[in-house]
């Protein structure tokens, strides 16, 4: 940073206002990422005002973390430097849902249970279930690329996402696709936002599809072994059926339910309208009664508990979460691979999404990760996949790159990183190849 | 069917010179950006000394075969299925990926740029060689690599064709799923420089959804992977910002698509309206009711009046519409979405209903719609196709704003399009013969767009901006949204050697562009 703290604050109070910016001990230590608290945090009021601090921050040359609801700020490496946390809990509001069109327009900041509570009243939501909804935001869902369950029913953030408004480091505001459902105007800088960490610009804004409340909903759950829960799910992916969402919980997942058992599981969530739904359970519990397995059907309350608990999967303090993305074929193997006691010699609870292919390991805290995440690349490697370690207690992270080894594309990303944010202020460091 | 480009249309008289058009154009758009000077034209033209040096060269890299540059041997590649013509200095198409890579750097070393082109079915002119160069044809890296149904990937070079993929794995029950309508013709490479749609993308998604990774060549001739076999790759979604670059951000050779399984139940219907209003008030309330079908499909009086000229399938003459309504699932989805379809049809006056029995009967009813763009030629001379969008509570509205400026411009405008997408196709008909009258088409095109813009919508949902939108692409974007899109190609491609002249709001291309009738095969397109 070039210049004083308190000429950084007093820079920011005079353009933004007073009671923009904190600095209470409290407040900075919420605000930690990997056990680094930032000096100064900044609550701009809009977008316009967001731009302004950004073009103080960057002719102060100040290391900026952006900041929804901190749900997500796990991910990545330890940052190399954190003056300024910029919030954008004050960018809360929905500025247009047009439910006829199937499209809403939600500011960065907005908590994404409150925006589902806003759609509901249309009867509709975002298919984007991240964790702790409560606190997690638009924002960060986006910037942090977290899908959640039923990816395979609405595909992900990528997916879901047709509009954005951006802050650029410099402090420019940009804009990227649009309102429409499809468009192929100019090329998709969405995309380039999405999961880029916050390092090319700060999203202030964001327009998604929306998907209508399915009629009717529940869940086919089966318990058995791993090799049994595979066995069967092998079968339903084979057949016609398009169930929402299948995960399979190996027994310390499973335990962590709360549904306490010591058997794996497999939890097949079905929606849409009543007659199809029931369809899916009939023949979803018939297949698994043929491959030995008891299945038992949740609706209401039990269906949404298991997928709330599936959905905040590895969300504790200090955990080890690593997250391997490979081939659906290759699901089987990664899960069987991890049940092996020989493999990585710690207990690890394993969830994974088996019609996308994302599978999350957790360990405790003592399983040294070099012991772990080496293997676990490779192994997602051999079957084509990638791994990357989504969270970690923040003493045993600087070692390694949490996104595992840089693609031979690092040199465009590279590039991309110094024409979007030259002076490397965005949330410096910790984004793949500490970009 | 009437050929749809003029027989013989007197070269001179028939290539229109874009100077009015583009004046016009320009007009409308935002003029501050070309003077930042980041996209400043400037022809490269093959010099003529080393022109020779050049096609040695490349007939070194690729055979002698395969190198064109004798103009009977160009000509064929001066155009796309737009409007927009120039002429190709010299064709090369290598066979496999390092050849383009060769390619690729030779043209660096010669300094000029580099036009990929597949099938050249686009319809915005990406494919025209508007400041010079090379073409490179895509055409000879045709084959299908791999099929992994366990899961559910195919790997494909560019030039296979859109529907090669989905025969390919339909006996296994798999298809590919965006469907242009000229899918028996366009190149995926193609379908991912345009990041293509077609009739099936509104329940499935374009073709963005459905490429996993992609292998390209960049301007320096490096063969690099975006993305994966897999989703989420760590870092930045190249794969997701290359997808719709029209060929400026590197040009692909290998395409890594998405396979997804056949529904167990296809039903369709068609609904014939005796008003427009009636026909777009059921689209929105079809999606509204929280159906997604897999296509919702509309078409006007002009085109059911094409049709039945030309390939008769029995639609009546006198509606003003018929909306062709398809949903996939299982059965009990189908059934229970095609009642409330059908409801919703009825209550919004449609006057018949018709649900396809079989698979025969579902192929009737699509035949119409599918032959719709080739049966305009039994109703015009020419016809200039538009490609808005709207957000869909918005097609009431934009129906009858199009009628408008119809009567304005003293134009007829044939409706055929993507309605449950918000995706307009406004094919404005005219003769090229009668002079002035392109320009007053262009003029009419122009002012769709806008009003599409003005309802909250965009100026291009699938064919792309190539040539034929930069001039309205200030209408959707700023100097500084257009800014940082520049970034982006300047990560790829800093010397902007790759497909040149496309996308940003700079001048239409170099003197040498002309404006000619589509030479659309016909029955094939949008």
């Amino acid at each position: 940073m070039h210049g004083s703290l308190d000429n950084l604050c007093a820079r920011l109070e005079q353009v933004l206002g007073a009671g923009s910016v904190r600095r209470d001990p409290l407040s900075l230590k919420e605000h930690s990422v990997d056990g680094q608290a930032p000096s100064l945090i900044c609550v701009p009021a809009d977008a316009e005002q967001l731009g302004a601090a950004l073009r103080i921050a960057s002719e102060m040359e100040v290391a900026v973390i952006p900041w929804g609801g901190g749900t997500s700020m796990r991910l990545g490496n330890p940052p190399r430097a954190f003056d300024l946390a910029l919030a954008l809990e004050r960018l809360n509001r929905v500025v247009e849902h047009d439910d006829v069109s199937l499209t809403a327009t939600v500011q960065a900041g907005t908590k994404i249970a409150a925006l589902q509570e806003t759609l509901g009243r249309a009867r509709q939501f975002l298919a984007l279930d991240p964790p702790h909804p409560a606190h997690a935001t638009v924002g960060g869902l986006v910037a942090a690329n977290q899908s959640g369950p039923r990816r395979m029913a609405y595909g992900g953030v990528r997916d879901q996402v047709i509009g954005m408004k951006m802050i650029l480091a410099d402090g420019t505001p940009i804009k990227a696709g649009g309102k429409v459902v499809k468009n192929v105007a100019g090329y998709d800088l969405c995309k380039l936002f999405v999961g880029a960490l916050g390092t090319l610009g700060i999203i202030t804004e964001v327009t998604f599809k929306m998907a209508p409340i399915p009629e009717s909903a529940a869940t086919v759950l089966a318990q058995g072994s791993v090799g049994e829960c595979l066995g069967f799910v092998s079968e339903l992916l084979r057949s016609r059926l398009l169930p929402a969402e299948v995960a399979i919980l190996n027994a310390d997942a499973f335990e962590a339910t709360g549904m306490a058992t010591d058997t794996a599981a497999v939890a097949i969530w079905t929606e849409g309208f009543t007659e199809g739904v029931e369809r899916h359970l009939r023949d979803i519990g018939r297949m698994a009664q043929g491959v030995g397995m008891a299945p038992e059907i949740l609706r209401d309350r039990p269906h949404q508990h298991l997928w709330e608990k599936i959905r905040d999967f590895g969300a504790g303090e200090n955990l080890f979460v690593y997250r391997l993305t490979v081939p659906l074929a290759a699901v089987a193997r990664v899960l069987m691979t991890a049940e092996r006691k020989d493999f990585l010699a710690a207990p690890l609870a394993a969830l994974a999404f088996a019609g996308t292919g994302t599978i999350r390991l957790v360990t405790k805290p003592d399983a040294a990760p070099a012991a772990i995440f080496p293997k676990l690349l490779s192994l997602a490697n051999e079957h084509g996949g990638h791994a990357v370690m989504e969270a970690g207690p923040p003493a045993l992270k600087g070692a390694f790159d949490v996104w595992g080894p840089s693609p031979s594309t690092l040199s465009i990303m590279r590039e991309l990183k110094r024409r979007f944010d030259p002076r490397g202020m965005l949330n410096p460091g910790r984004f793949l190849g500490n970009l | 069917m009437a050929p749809v480009r003029q027989p013989d249309a007197g070269a001179s008289s028939a290539f229109v010179q874009l100077t009015e058009t583009r004046r016009f154009a320009y007009a409308q758009g935002r003029f501050k950006f070309f003077a930042s000077g980041l996209f400043s034209f400037s022809a490269r033209f093959v010099k003529p000394m080393s022109r020779q040096d050049l096609i040695d060269e490349l007939k070194e890299i690729v055979g002698d075969r395969y190198v064109l540059s004798a103009k009977e041997d160009v000509i064929v590649y001066e155009q796309d299925a737009s409007i927009l013509q120039a002429m190709p200095e010299i064709v090369a198409l290598p066979a496999d990926v390092q050849q383009v890579s060769a390619v690729v750097k030779a043209a660096r070393r010669s300094g000029v740029p580099i036009v990929p082109r597949g099938s050249g079915t686009g319809l915005a002119g990406g494919a025209v060689p508007a400041e010079g160069g090379i073409v490179l044809s895509l055409a000879r890296l045709d084959r299908i690599l791999k099929i992994d149904l366990a899961n559910r990937v195919a790997v494909v070079e560019p030039g296979v064709i859109n529907l090669d993929i989905t025969k390919a794995v339909a006996a296994q029950g798999f298809f590919y799923a965006p469907d242009p309508s000229s899918q028996a013709a366009c190149s995926i490479g193609g379908n991912v420089a345009n990041n293509s749609g077609g009739p099936h993308t509104l329940a499935y998604g374009v073709t963005t959804n459905h490429v996993l990774g992609v292998e390209v060549v960049l301007s320096d001739g490096e063969i690099v992977w975006l993305g994966a076999m897999v989703p989420d790759a760590p870092g930045y979604d190249l794969c997701g910002a290359f997808v719709g670059s029209e060929g400026t951000l590197g040009i692909v050779t290998k395409v890594a698509v998405r396979l997804m399984a056949q529904r167990e139940a296809v039903s369709t219907l068609l609904a014939v309206f005796d008003d427009m209003d009636g026909a777009t008030r059921t689209v929105v309330d079809i999606t509204a009711a929280g159906i997604i079908p897999a296509a919702l499909e509309l078409m006007d009086q002009l085109s059911i009046e094409a049709v039945e000229r030309g390939a008769p399938v029995g639609y009546p003459r006198d509606a003003a519409a018929v909306l062709l309504v398809e949903i996939e699932g299982v059965t009990e989805h189908t059934q229970r979405a095609m009642n409330l379809a059908s409801a919703l049809c009825a209550r919004n006056g449609a006057r018949e209903v018709k649900k396809a029995k079989d698979d025969h009967e579902r192929e009737l009813l699509w035949k119409g719609r599918k032959g719709a763009f080739g049966a305009l030629g039994t109703i015009t001379p020419n016809y200039y196709v538009q490609d808005g969008v709207v957000p869909r509570s918005q097609l009431p509205r934009i129906m009858r704003t199009v009628a408008d400026i119809g009567k304005r411009y003293g134009l007829r405008i044939a409706n055929v399009f993507h309605a449950g997408d918000g995706n307009l196709h406004p094919n404005i008909l005219f003769d090229l013969r009668h002079p002035g009258e392109l320009e007053r088409v262009i003029e009419a095109g122009a002012a769709i767009l806008r009003a599409c813009v003005d309802a909250g919508g965009s100026i291009t949902g699938e064919h792309g901006i190539g040539l034929e939108k930069k001039a309205y692409i200030g209408l959707l974007f700023n100097d500084q949204d257009l800014e940082a899109m520049a970034r982006l190609r300047q990560s790829f491609d800093p010397e902007r050697r790759l497909n040149p002249a496309k996308i940003f709001p700079s001048p239409a291309g170099c003197g040498e562009l002309r404006v000619g009738p589509a030479r659309m095969p016909a029955g094939l397109w949008i």
